[in-house]
């Protein structure tokens, strides 16, 4: 809430603000092995990327860690689903049986450099994504000056039970590459407020690039996670720093990792996030 | 030894006093608008005997029984001598007019100007509205917060940045103070430009260190800026018309010489001259300010006078007619001077003050006729009254003392979320919060000769949350993450949760060598029991003021300084250089991802830290002739230690700044045209640069290996402004200017910061972007009148 007002006050210092890429000077850093691993209950391959860190501004793509051991455990069920490594990332093919049920427990295993790491998360309940509409908007009409479709997405979040937490993520005809990102509280941006209640406007209306509004015979997918409270706090650290520009941007500090060294006197670190999620999937064409 | 010596100071009194002794006191005031004058040198030509006029204008001097010739001398106003027949105590009232014209030198004998050379205290900085009005402003407009930021060690961490920063110290250690009401939000616009209407204001002062004990309550400054109290003698318009804003002022006599008012108005109009350009989305568009400021008195007797004033603004902002947000002070001030003897001055003030926001977004005018209503709106505020009876007590031409009682009763309301779904609301109301901050003080002005002054006392500080409210109490951890809550307790209204007292020394301290050179050292320590929560770049005008609680221990401050002051034979130029060394414990701090909203257990995610800062300020400055102006130079440094951050070893703050140059001149060419420049140059602030990037889930995330925060520093910032004033042909009382100025002449791109981001068009690419508020030149044209 305040994040969104504090983003609309300061779009109209952007009236004589300016933004410049510039070269900086850095030392370099030490590298660090990041794990990111989402797993959801989706059909389809899973899968998990670990690669090193590399320099801020250097646009290669992160170096590949091929010779680490996955192994996914469903604590609730007993189940185990060993990740391979194979095309730069590590893989289950859950297309005929989803590895995510709602209300259960898992665990990564990572055994890593003689090392083993562990890390922990859950699968919270999500709603559906009811529908998607879109409205056109000419460049006078729309705030960004743009011309295009804009895109709300409609859904209830569930009352009652426990406070939930979501991650809404939008795509432009396919999900290879994120859109945009929006983080809710119970619909809302505050528990407390909101249960049971449509997902509010702001957030409702976060799926569309407002530089770039969608177009015709382009496709707007959504999908809409559930999150532990761990990993909620986790994504808005992540949504705080790399959005980071603006007059109120928060400093940079460094994300949270949840994968521990369970190795006695272990020496090496992991960063990243392992994460579960249900996920309500919608998507409509522009047409 | 503070009694020791008021013992000491208080017998010799009266033992020097063997001849029989008078008393003149009065009120000295402008001429031509009755103004009250406030540091008015009164001084006996030729001898060392004087005083000066306190922030009422008031005066009292205590002399043997004779005829004293006395002389009233203020800059910028023609000196009057008077002889008084002093066989019984007298009153005295005097008008002083200000010199016709400013560019002829005016020499005064005898008795001193109020300079800093002469007074007691140190790391004061008195400016007065005629001077701020010479400076170049930002869009042509005076401004009051810009206008300190010239003055040496006073900073701010960037254009656009609410606040400023005094000596190393945080901008919510910063004591602002309209006509002694507190104001918790000094900003329009986000920081271009301050709620003070510069038509309203007479003087300001800006305290850095030396705290006399009758302030209290912040650690880093004390920004006391008065309102004028109207014209009595003759009702007056002033205004100007600029292209951001226009103020207008109405001032005259209620009851001529007895009473009078000033109500002043500004309002933005952004959004009205944006009108006609936007369109759909973008219409009714709300970006506006706008503040009156209002003050009478009224003159009973020659001991008693009533002030009320008063400040009411506000900011809104709205995006069509579903975004509303807004904020804003409001403050009232209640006074009573009372003259009890002709050596003993009263002021009584009760205040009121006030800061409150609300955001406000719905889909009410958007929604289809199958859709619900939906909104969601959250406010937050802080309310507080005040009582500060304070005394003078003028013994004798050596000895003064000031003393006095204060209270302020606080209550926060630190957020409320109301979500609302058709005819469903839904309530998440954070409770209140109930403080109590009293204090009692005394300080003894002891001029024992003209060579050596000595001010000292003493400030004894109550804290007091009460209830009604919760104590909440948190397992100890790993410092740098949220602390879990291990058990809470209940209070009852007005129950004392948690209590705090100190004891607060102040001194200052001056050997003057001769009229040309003094010294002078200070040590104050100083409380503070409010935090503001911010952990972004700059504070928003979102972030909440907390008091101190069981979990969050008030600040204290220890601050030494000390100056070495220089004045010109003829008082043409004016030179100093103070060094100055605070240390303060109990700063805030935030773990990482704190949340600093609507959050109950706000006070899991607080850290203590601990600052330190010094530094070495240097000033010179002309005042007469064509040209006038002012150089200061701050070389200093500000750091802080705070467990499970930066590897808990020290760093530097974000406001630090190593090199602060400013540079203001004024030079007037004819009567009716002058030129101001104003130049800074400063370090640029601390930042934190990322040396890796994560990736993850299609993101970059910025990383910084060397966990050490602010391990580089932005560009240097520097800006030039100018601006050329033109005043209209003197008509018959019609009085026009014309105000043409340039901001950011040479239209550098300051940085305010540096983020890391990946490239909006191609997401492969990843950089380091620079921010600057302000990217270009931005000229501006003021017409300024008065009838």
């Amino acid at each position: 809430m305040k994040k969104l007002s504090l983003f609309i006050i300061s779009a109209f210092a952007a009236l004589t603000a300016c933004e410049d890429k510039i070269d900086l000077d850095v030392a370099p850093g030490k590298s660090y092995p990041v794990l990111d691993a989402w797993i959801t209950n989706e059909a389809g391959p899973q899968t998990i990327k670990f690669t090193m860190s590399v320099p801020f501004t250097n646009n290669n793509p992160a170096p590949i860690i091929d010779d680490a051991t996955i192994i996914l455990y469903d604590l609730t069920n007993g189940k185990s689903y060993p990740f391979a490594f194979k095309q730069n990332a590590y893989s289950y093919d859950a297309t005929n049986s989803p590895i995510g049920i709602v209300g259960h427990a898992y665990k990564l295993h990572v055994k890593y450099k003689g090392e083993i790491f562990e890390a922990y998360d859950t699968i919270k309940r999500v709603p559906p994504v009811d529908s998607i509409t879109l409205k056109f908007k000419t460049k006078e009409e729309s705030l960004s000056g743009k011309e295009g479709y804009y895109a709300t997405m409609h859904a209830k979040d569930i009352e009652g039970g426990a406070v939930d937490y979501y991650w809404i993520r939008s795509y432009r005809t396919d999900t290879t590459r994120r859109l945009e990102d929006a983080f809710s509280i119970d619909g809302s941006y505050d528990e407390g407020v909101s249960d049971g209640a449509t997902f509010i406007l702001p957030i409702a209306e976060s799926i569309t690039d407002y530089d770039k509004p969608f177009q015709q015979n382009e496709k707007v997918i959504v999908k809409l996670r559930s999150l532990t409270r761990r990993s909620h706090d986790f994504l808005t650290q992540v949504d705080n720093q790399v959005n980071a520009g603006g007059l109120f941007a928060k400093v940079l500090e460094n994300v949270k990792s949840n994968v521990d060294n369970t190795t006695p006197s272990g020496q090496t670190r992991i960063l990243g996030w392992f994460g579960t999620s249900a996920v309500g999937r919608a998507e409509k064409l522009v047409k | 030894m503070l009694m020791t010596l008021l013992v000491l100071a208080l017998a010799m009194g009266p033992t020097r006093a063997q001849q029989q002794r008078y008393t003149v006191s009065g009120y000295v005031k402008d001429k031509q608008n009755g103004e009250s004058l406030v540091g008015i040198s009164i001084g006996k030509p030729g001898t060392a005997v004087g005083t000066v006029t306190n922030q009422y204008g008031f005066f009292s001097l205590t002399l043997p029984a004779g005829e004293h010739e006395l002389q009233f001398s203020y800059m910028g106003y023609a000196p009057v001598k008077t002889t008084v027949s002093l066989y019984s105590n007298k009153t005295l009232d005097i008008r002083l007019e200000s010199s016709s014209s400013q560019l002829n030198e005016v020499t005064v004998n005898g008795q001193k100007q109020e300079r800093a050379v002469n007074t007691l205290n140190t790391s004061i900085n008195r400016l007065d509205i005629a001077q701020m009005k010479k400076m170049p402003a930002f869009m042509g407009e005076v401004d009051v917060l810009r206008s300190i930021q010239t003055l040496p060690g006073v900073t701010t961490v960037g254009e656009g940045s609410s606040g400023f920063n005094v000596r190393g110290g945080n901008s919510d250690e910063n004591l602002i103070l309209l006509d002694e009401a507190p104001v918790y939000n000094s900003s329009h616009m986000l920081g271009f430009f301050s709620v003070f209407n510069p038509d309203a204001v007479k003087s300001l002062n800006l305290i850095k260190g030396g705290f006399p004990a009758e302030y209290g309550g912040r650690t880093s400054s004390v920004l006391d800026i008065r309102m004028k109290d109207g014209n009595n003698q003759n009702f007056n318009i002033n205004g100007g018309i600029g292209n951001i804003f226009s103020r207008l002022s109405v001032e005259g006599p209620l009851v001529k010489d007895r009473s009078s008012f000033i109500v002043a108005a500004r309002r933005s109009y952004i959004d009205i001259l944006m009108k006609p350009f936007v369109k759909g989305d973008m219409k009714d568009t709300k970006l506006n300010f706008y503040d009156l400021t209002a003050k009478a008195n009224y003159k009973f007797d020659k001991n008693n006078t009533l002030f009320l004033s008063g400040y009411f603004g506000r900011d809104k902002f709205g995006l069509g007619k579903d975004v509303d947000m807004n904020w804003g002070n409001a403050t009232a001030t209640l006074r009573w001077n009372h003259v009890f003897t002709n050596r003993l001055f009263m002021n009584l003030t009760t205040y009121y003050s006030k800061y409150d926001y609300s955001l406000n977004f719905s889909n009410g005018s958007k929604k289809q006729q199958d859709e619900q209503l939906q909104g969601y709106k959250w406010t937050s505020n802080i309310i507080n009254y005040g009582l500060k009876p304070s005394f003078t007590y003028y013994l004798n031409t050596n000895n003064i003392l000031h003393f006095g009682v204060q209270g302020i009763y606080y209550t926060f309301r630190p957020g409320t979320g109301i979500g609302t779904e058709g005819e469903k609301e839904r309530v998440k109301e954070l409770t209140d919060k109930h403080a109590l901050e009293s204090a009692v003080y005394i300080d003894h002005e002891w001029k024992p000769s003209k060579k050596f002054g000595i001010q000292y006392g003493g400030r004894l500080s109550a804290y007091q949350l009460l209830g009604k409210g919760t104590a909440y109490y948190f397992n100890d951890t790993t410092p740098g993450i949220r602390r879990t809550l291990v058990g809470s307790k209940e209070y009852g209204a007005n129950e004392l949760i948690k209590g705090y007292y100190y004891f607060e020394p102040r001194l200052s301290a001056r050997y003057a060598f001769n009229d040309q050179n003094a010294v002078k050292v200070a040590y104050s320590r100083t409380t503070q029991f409010m935090h503001q929560l911010s952990n972004t770049a700059s504070p928003t005008p979102l972030d909440i003021w907390t008091p101190s609680t069981n979990n969050i221990e008030p600040s204290l401050s220890d601050q030494y300084t000390i100056g070495y002051f220089y004045n010109s034979p003829n008082d043409s130029y004016e030179f100093s250089a103070e060094a100055f060394y605070k240390t303060t414990d109990h700063q805030l701090d935030y773990i990482d991802n704190a949340n600093l909203q609507l959050n109950q257990l706000i006070e899991a995610d607080l850290l203590p830290s601990q600052t330190r800062a010094y530094g070495l300020e240097l000033y010179a400055k002309k005042d007469i002739g064509r040209t006038t102006g002012w150089i200061s130079y701050t070389l200093s440094r500000s750091e802080r230690k705070t467990p499970g951050i930066s590897l808990n070893e020290w760093f530097l703050n974000r406001y630090d700044r190593t090199h602060n140059i400013n540079l203001v001149l004024t030079h007037t060419f004819t009567k009716r045209t002058s030129l101001s420049a104003n130049w800074v140059y400063a370090s640029g602030t601390p930042g934190t640069y990322a040396d890796n990037r994560l990736q993850f889930q299609d993101w970059d995330i910025p990383y910084n290996s060397t966990e050490k925060r602010n391990n580089y520093r932005l560009p240097a910032f520097h800006r030039l402004d100018l601006s050329f004033t033109l005043k209209g042909k003197q008509l018959k009382r019609w009085k026009g200017e014309w105000v043409f100025s340039l901001y950011n002449v040479y239209a550098r791109r300051n940085a305010y910061s540096i983020y890391f981001k990946q490239n909006e068009d191609d997401p492969n690419k990843r950089e380091a972007v620079r921010l600057s508020i302000i990217g270009s030149i931005i000229p501006g044209i003021t017409y300024n009148f008065k009838f």
